[in-house]
């Protein structure tokens, strides 16, 4: 197409130059937010989720040692009436050590549910939408 | 380029492109698509008892009934033959549509830029190596045909702004964009932006014929079904789910629109990260698989944690999507540059498209907040995907320095662009 002023290179050029502002733009709002803020942790990230976005009770876990030797942390939450304890653990092999702890008690049945990382022990069976909203926050 | 080469690689493209959407289609469980469930409800209801869904059928009763007409048909041939799953044709009908983007993506090139044979390939390429389209192009979901049949109205409306409308041109175009908004809501914002170009462009020259054809001939396609939601469900443009009371500016967070863990999307940009933030929620969700969809086990296997390969895959694709994306907001800005400069509706219509599609998008998002964030997905946006192809291609065209051995790099680049993102896009 023939030009009328604007060449083709030259829009491409400016075209370039606008994308990159709003590119930086966007990129400089994630640095600043990087070095003005830590990463939560999952455990922060899950308690956040279950509370904010799911209007969920979340609570400090008392009395469990197993959930409380978990490395990545452990939180107690009511999830649509049904009492749950969630522990984190850093890495399959610790997944399998909580498990079986749980399990050297007696049998939990399907009160107890591995997720990932994200070790639930139930108080009672939950139910699919009680585990989901688990998934939901699960990291 | 010369023109056997140029042939070639057209070919080799679209067969490559082909090839990987039948493939992806073939072997991707139809359940693991957007609302598969719903989706395969509303169409054995169409095209089982000839009526629409209601709400309590199928949860994407809102959704334009074309497509399920159309997999509903194909449900039925397949279930009477004894093809299972009986779903297959609706993916297979997906990946068609997909294949038909990228062919009708290379003919609007060469109807804007007849000549210019490496920007052809160039679109041609960012369109089949698109990972939102190769996913959407596998689901059972109507979010592609739509595409297609949008393209194709701007194609038609494209050669009629370049070439001057007929009648049949018209009708055509307002056609294609009627059916593509009888398939899915995404379709109106193109619609509209390729009526505001046609009808800037006939007041100029007092001839407003062809909008007016157009725009008839979309609407009389489209009104019984916005006629219908207005009267059973009280609104022409209903959802699924109610809008907030609040005022649309207050129900989404600063975070929403800021984005502020941006940078994550390059160190684990999968779900539920920057959830709900919308740039790098949508970034991450166009060019890998933010919610965990593809290729992924189905849901990740209790006692496992997420296979490695799951994320590192994801954070490539994060890396290679970068340059492309800049390109293509640069083209599209640029194209709107050019298009205001020389005065032509014909080159208009892209970013116009883009812009629409964006706004229409950004309105929906704010409007319908989910707390699970099922209202950002990068497949929302593919009737921008022609803009931002074509847009990127003429920036490339435009200062990628020309002759034999230039145009072999950028083809050698585009074969490495489309090498690195091979293990996220082949099933």
């Amino acid at each position: 197409m023939a030009g009328r002023g604007l060449t083709d290179s030259r829009a491409a050029r400016l075209g370039l130059i606008a994308a990159a502002v709003v590119v930086a733009a966007q990129l400089g709002v994630g640095a600043a937010w990087s070095l003005t803020h830590d990463d939560p942790s999952l455990l922060q990230l899950t308690r956040r989720c279950l509370e904010r976005e799911k209007g969920f009770a979340v609570e400090e876990t008392t009395g469990d040692p197993v959930a409380g030797s978990a490395r990545g942390g452990t939180l107690r939450a009511i999830v649509e009436g049904g009492l749950v304890t969630l522990s984190i653990a850093n890495g399959t092999g610790e997944v399998e050590r909580l498990r079986a702890a749980y399990a050297a008690k007696g049998d939990p049945g399907p009160r107890l549910d591995v997720h990932g990382r994200y070790v639930a022990l139930w108080l009672r069976p939950p139910t699919r939408g009680q585990r989901q909203h688990t998934y939901d926050c699960a990291y | 380029m010369r023109t056997d080469r140029y042939r070639l690689a057209v070919g080799g493209v679209l067969g490559a492109q082909a090839a990987l959407l039948l493939w992806n289609a073939w072997h991707y469980s139809w359940l693991r698509g957007y609302d598969a469930y719903a989706n395969d409800r509303y169409a054995a209801v169409v095209a089982g008892q000839y009526r629409l869904p209601s709400a309590e059928e199928s949860g994407v009763w809102h959704t334009p009934p074309l497509w399920f007409a159309a997999a509903g048909a194909l449900r039925r041939a397949s279930t009477a033959l004894g093809w299972a799953p009986a779903q297959r044709p609706g993916q297979l009908l997906a990946a068609a549509a997909g294949i038909a983007i990228a062919v009708l993506v290379l003919l609007l090139a060469r109807e804007l830029w007849p000549e210019r044979h490496l920007l052809h390939v160039t679109a041609l390429g960012l369109v089949a190596l698109c990972p939102a389209l190769v996913r959407a192009s596998a689901m059972y979901h109507p979010e592609t045909l739509a595409v297609a049949l949008a393209t194709a109205g701007v194609l038609v409306a494209v050669r009629g702004l370049r070439r001057g409308w007929t009648p049949w041109s018209a009708v055509g175009a307002g056609a294609l964009l009627g059916l593509a908004a009888l398939t899915r809501g995404w379709a109106l914002p193109v619609l509209a932006a390729v009526a505001l170009a046609a009808t800037v462009d006939a007041w100029t020259r007092r001839k407003l014929a062809a909008p007016a054809l157009l725009v008839l001939t979309a609407v009389a396609l489209q009104l019984p079904w916005l006629v219908n939601q207005q009267l059973a469900h009280d609104s022409a443009l209903a959802f699924n789910r109610p809008a907030p009371e609040e005022s649309i500016l207050a129900r989404r967070p600063a975070s929403f629109y800021l984005g502020p863990r941006t940078l994550r999307v390059f160190d684990h940009p999968v779900t539920p990260l920057f959830r709900n933030e919308l740039v790098p929620h949508l970034y991450a969700d166009w060019w890998g698989d933010w919610a965990l969809t593809w290729n992924s086990p189905p849901p990740p296997a209790p006692s496992e944690l997420l296979p490695s390969y799951v994320v590192s895959d994801r954070v490539r694709q994060m890396f290679v999507g970068f340059v492309p994306s800049v390109l293509a907001l640069a083209g599209v800005l640029a194209l709107g540059a050019v298009a205001v400069a020389r005065r032509s509706a014909a080159l208009a219509v892209l970013p116009l498209t883009a812009a629409a599609v964006a706004v229409a998008y950004l309105v929906f998002a704010v409007a319908y907040p989910s707390t699970d964030g099922d209202t950002i997905k990068g497949t929302y946006l593919l009737a921008a995907l022609p803009a931002g192809a074509i847009g990127a291609a003429f920036v490339v065209d435009a200062l990628w320095p020309h002759g034999r051995a230039w145009s072999a790099a950028l083809v050698g680049a585009l074969t490495l662009f489309a090498a690195v993102q091979l293990p996220f896009l082949v099933l």
